[in-house]
């Protein structure tokens, strides 16, 4: 990430965890409809948001990412019936954790967007790239290579 | 004290001999002062070695974990006919308890494989502290006396009052009493101070980012990876931790910085709603590392968003284990012009 800090055109890199029912059809729908987002976001499609072990968001943002994004189906639509109810506890309790310890709360977000929502996932997007877009590159936990 | 201690030896005595468990697990005198060690007793005339005092650091609970499951092992190539069991009695004051009730919701063993016999607990003496007190001199012997612990150290004796130097984890603990046991031995211990249990959690949050990311960089630079405080902890009984798993490898095993960190972090997440604030882990560290306080925060929102208190009782599912479909959900991102 080195060469990003510099960079005057500095764009970030943010990982998304789709899962693979809802969000990642969603991103689909986004595509098809042929709907603008900023092609930051590197997806992940995954089976359930509730597969997203929180190791990989911690996993991630020491490989240098700027941000990372989970999104599942929404409450009560989750393909596995109870997945998403999983994660979003483990969530919360990971996104409050990495806050205390001093990582900036919009590094790690949460999101939920049903296979229906392709302009929604596009907002997502829009609204996550903008937010890890003012923090400026990741500089916390970063491991150097 | 000693009341406890006498009464402790002779229900030991009695499990053993009526061959009601196989070994007791209990504290000992040290070699060193200001430190008791884990014991292990099963003939029935060692009882009189067991002692309860402020020097009894250690959560035993680690060790009825790890009989069960040494024995277990041995025992899987025996015919079934021929399987033994092993019953595992256990000294256990209120945070021994509450480890033993986590493992039993987790299933690692049979309510009928441990016999409890709980102690009330008034808290026991930080090492570290006392070392404070005395100016990091080496101490020759330690003894209670009152509410004061008279030391000797190279250059000398010192008084330090008791209250001084418990540890910060008994000094605001709900659960001093055991929460459950098969025989109780004692008087019941005094509450402590609970009201001000997340204080310090409290006054960390309300920091600035910066500086508390400048604090647990600060706190993890000391930590050499020894792993004391994860081979210390009831809630780290997985056959192999993530830390030495190597495919994938999830964390490098190196002194880089991040592999500490993300180690460090990786290991207090997977105590989310399972740390019962014992002190274990602190107590043992060679490093002094302040992890603590970052313990707590998962104990604090394990209460605050789910209303849970690690192992308090049995029928509570830990909070990762469960949820509910109006669990809260602020941190969830909504883009502004949803539409
Ligand atoms: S992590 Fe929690 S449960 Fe484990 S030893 Fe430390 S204080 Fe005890
Ligand atoms: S006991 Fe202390 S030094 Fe050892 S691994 Fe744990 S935090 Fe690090
Ligand atoms: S299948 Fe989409 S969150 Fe579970």
């Amino acid at each position: 990430m080195a060469e990003n800090k510099s960079n005057e055109n500095w764009e970030p890199k943010i990982v998304a965890f789709c899962c693979n029912w809802c969000t990642y059809t969603g991103a689909d729908l986004a595509g098809i409809s042929r709907i603008q987002y900023p092609p930051n976001v590197r997806v992940i499609r995954v089976p359930c948001s509730g597969r997203v072990n929180p190791f990989y968001v911690v996993k991630a943002l020491q490989e240098g990412v700027d941000g990372v994004l989970v999104s599942g189906c929404h409450p009560g639509e989750c393909h596995y019936i109870t997945g998403n109810l999983s994660a979003r506890r483990k969530f919360a309790m990971l996104k409050n954790f990495l806050t205390y310890i001093g990582i900036d709360p919009d590094r790690t977000m949460f999101s939920w967007v049903s296979a229906s929502e392709g302009e929604k996932f596009a907002q997502v997007v829009r609204g996550v790239t903008e937010r890890v877009k003012a923090l400026g590159p990741a500089n916390k936990l970063v491991k150097k290579v | 004290m000693e009341n406890v201690e006498k009464q402790l030896r002779e229900e030991a005595k009695r499990l053993l001999a009526d061959k009601k468990v196989d070994v007791i697990v209990g504290y000992e005198e040290g070699t060193l002062p200001l430190q008791t060690v884990p014991c292990f007793i099963t003939n029935p005339d060692d009882a009189g070695k067991l002692v309860w005092n402020s020097f009894c650091s250690q959560n035993l609970a680690k060790y009825v974990h790890d009989i069960i499951h040494q024995h277990r092992e041995s025992q899987v190539r025996v015919k079934p006919e021929d399987k033994t069991r092993k019953v595992v009695g256990v000294v256990a004051r209120g945070c021994t308890t509450r480890s033993l009730v986590i493992h039993l919701q987790e299933r690692q063993y049979d309510r009928d494989e441990v016999v409890i016999i709980g102690v009330p607990c008034t808290g026991f003496v930080a090492k570290r502290k006392v070392s404070t007190l005395v100016d990091g001199k080496e101490i020759l012997e330690a003894a209670v006396n009152g509410d004061k612990i008279s030391v000797r150290t190279t250059s000398g004796d010192k008084d330090v009052p008791l209250k001084d130097v418990i540890a910060d984890n008994c000094l605001n603990c709900h659960f001093n009493n055991p929460v459950i046991s098969d025989i109780m031995v004692g008087n019941e211990a005094p509450p402590r101070d609970v009201d001000r249990e997340y204080d310090s959690v409290n006054k960390f949050e309300n920091l600035p980012l910066e500086e508390r990311w400048s604090y647990f960089t600060k706190e993890m630079e000391k930590c050499i990876r020894c792993y004391a405080c994860r081979n210390t902890c009831p809630s780290c009984y997985c056959k192999i931790c993530f830390v030495e798993q190597s495919q994938p490898a999830w964390v490098g095993t190196g002194d880089d910085p991040t592999d500490v960190q993300v180690f460090q972090i990786m290991r207090m997440f997977h105590m989310a709603g399972r740390c019962v604030d014992c002190g274990s882990c602190v107590e043992v560290c060679p490093m002094g590392v302040d992890l603590r306080n970052f313990l707590k925060k998962l104990d604090k929102d394990g209460f605050e968003l789910f209303a849970h208190k690690a192992g308090e009782s049995i029928d509570k599912p830990a909070p990762l284990s469960t949820f509910e479909m109006g669990d809260k959900e602020k941190f969830i991102f909504e883009p502004e012009s949803s539409s």
